[in-house]
């Protein structure tokens, strides 16, 4: 009971917090027909100035960790990436009504990783003051790519089946692994953490993308709060199992995720703040650059129904309830 | 100085697609195109165009020109964007008449 009621609070707390409250404003003023419109080009750069500071601030500090740490975190971030798209799978399956390239699709996406998302779990935990490795958020390609992949090669088996009992399936494996590492938000993220690997990158991370970091994720979740109430008319037309799916999986992904973080905190000394970024990049669904690629890998799904259910019911949870609710089983499991 | 007849393809696709439209456009014998940011509504869901932010841009939709000097190169482009894009995806093509300067400068076979 201790846990539910701590668990409230601190749910009741996140929701003052100016995060969340810029992405349910964004959904008020989208649902009010609000004009307010924030051109294409500035949520691009908001993004590149997100993932470049995470990734400086990664870098920065991976010059002091011990690497060999990361090898089991980031082998369970593989496997926990293909488990979810397996089970996704799976489970649209027994669904009625679901198209089998959709469910792939949605499942694929829901595997791969949200560059927002993982934005808003930092500012959280340094908000709550709980230490992660400065590498943790360098886990997201390890999630995000294997799950891709595994939904493009299994949907295109299924499709090759259906079409004529079989044969040679050509998934271009490579292709995809290099669009995933091409898109924005991943190359700002890898191109950061060179830069704070490599270069005495420290006095531009202080003096500029440290202090503009909060503002631009204040307006980035404007933006995805405004897409979000856009996006639920779409999802209005395809099957209400979207919904549903999009709206307990981010909290299954994330258990699942919490528990190999707990192994590895036993195993390798993992810290509780590493598992609550495992735990949430497990929960995120990619909003960025996860569509395009399965929308080339999977042409024959129906983009409604997965982003549709990514970015109006998927990302809301992952940030508004699956953050405070990992922050608070951590701060229970590990008593911090 | 005189206009000669010539062929336009308009070419409306998801941004995604241009680059294999332009690669095309390039092995038909066209000297060069036009990609231009479209937005409006076709038979799925309404593209929006720039002026508002999209998280996910790659599904916004381009318009696509390319002017030749004959129908059949013409015909062809738009043949082949059909047979090779658009069994999968969403798009139109069509063709216009136009009338050109330097005739030169617009290639076909």
């Amino acid at each position: 009971m201790d846990f539910l009621a701590d668990f409230f609070i601190r749910f009741l707390v996140q929701f003052q917090s100016p995060t969340l409250g810029f992405l349910i404003g964004g959904m008020l003023i989208a649902a009010l027909g609000s004009k307010l419109k924030i051109p294409n080009p500035i949520y691009q750069f908001v993004v590149f100035m997100l993932l470049m500071k995470i990734g400086l601030n990664g870098g920065i500090e991976i010059r002091e960790a011990n690497l060999f740490a990361m090898a089991l975190p980031a082998f369970f971030s593989i496997l926990i990436g293909l488990a979810i798209v397996r089970v996704g799978i799976a489970i649209f399956g027994l669904l009625p009504g679901v198209n089998s390239a959709d469910g792939f699709a949605t499942a694929g996406l829901f595997g791969a990783v949200s560059a927002s998302t993982l934005a808003v779990a930092i500012v959280m935990l340094e908000e709550e003051a709980i230490a992660f490795e400065a590498w943790a958020p360098a886990l997201y390609p390890f999630m995000d790519i294997p799950a891709l992949i595994l939904a493009i090669v299994m949907a295109n088996i299924h499709m090759k089946k259906e079409e004529n009992g079989g044969g040679e399936v050509d998934v271009n494996v490579w292709g995809i692994v290099k669009e995933s590492l091409r898109g924005s938000a991943l190359s700002a993220l890898l191109l950061g953490l060179a830069l704070g690997l490599f270069t005495n990158s420290g006095s531009v991370l202080e003096s500029f993308y440290e202090p503009l970091f909060r503002g631009f994720l204040s307006i980035l979740m404007l933006i995805m709060g405004m897409e979000a109430y856009d996006r639920i008319k779409e999802l209005r037309s395809v099957a209400h199992w979207y919904a549903i799916y999009a709206g307990f999986a981010p909290l299954l992904h994330g258990l699942i995720a919490f528990g190999l973080g707990y192994i590895a905190h036993l195993l390798v000394g993992f810290s509780p703040g590493g598992v609550i970024i495992l735990s949430v990049i497990a929960s995120s669904n990619s909003d960025i650059s996860g569509p395009p690629t399965l929308r080339a890998g999977i042409p024959s799904a129906n983009p409604s129904s997965y982003i549709g259910a990514s970015t109006s019911v998927g990302t809301p949870v992952a940030i508004a309830v699956a953050i405070p609710l990992f922050i608070a089983l951590a701060q229970i499991v590990f008593d911090i | 100085m005189t206009y000669h007849k010539a062929k336009k393809v308009v070419i409306i696709a998801e941004k995604m697609l241009s680059e294999k439209i332009c690669r095309i456009i390039d092995a038909s014998g066209a000297r060069g195109y036009t990609v231009v940011p479209a937005g409006g509504r076709g038979a799925h869901h309404k593209h929006y165009t720039s002026e508002r932010a999209s998280v996910v841009d790659d599904f916004a939709t381009v318009r696509i020109e390319v002017v030749v000097n004959n129908k059949t190169t013409a015909e062809e482009i738009g043949n082949q964007v059909v047979e090779q894009c658009f069994d999968k995806y969403s798009g139109i093509v069509y063709l216009e008449d136009v009338e050109v300067l330097r005739p030169g400068k617009f290639g076909g076979k």
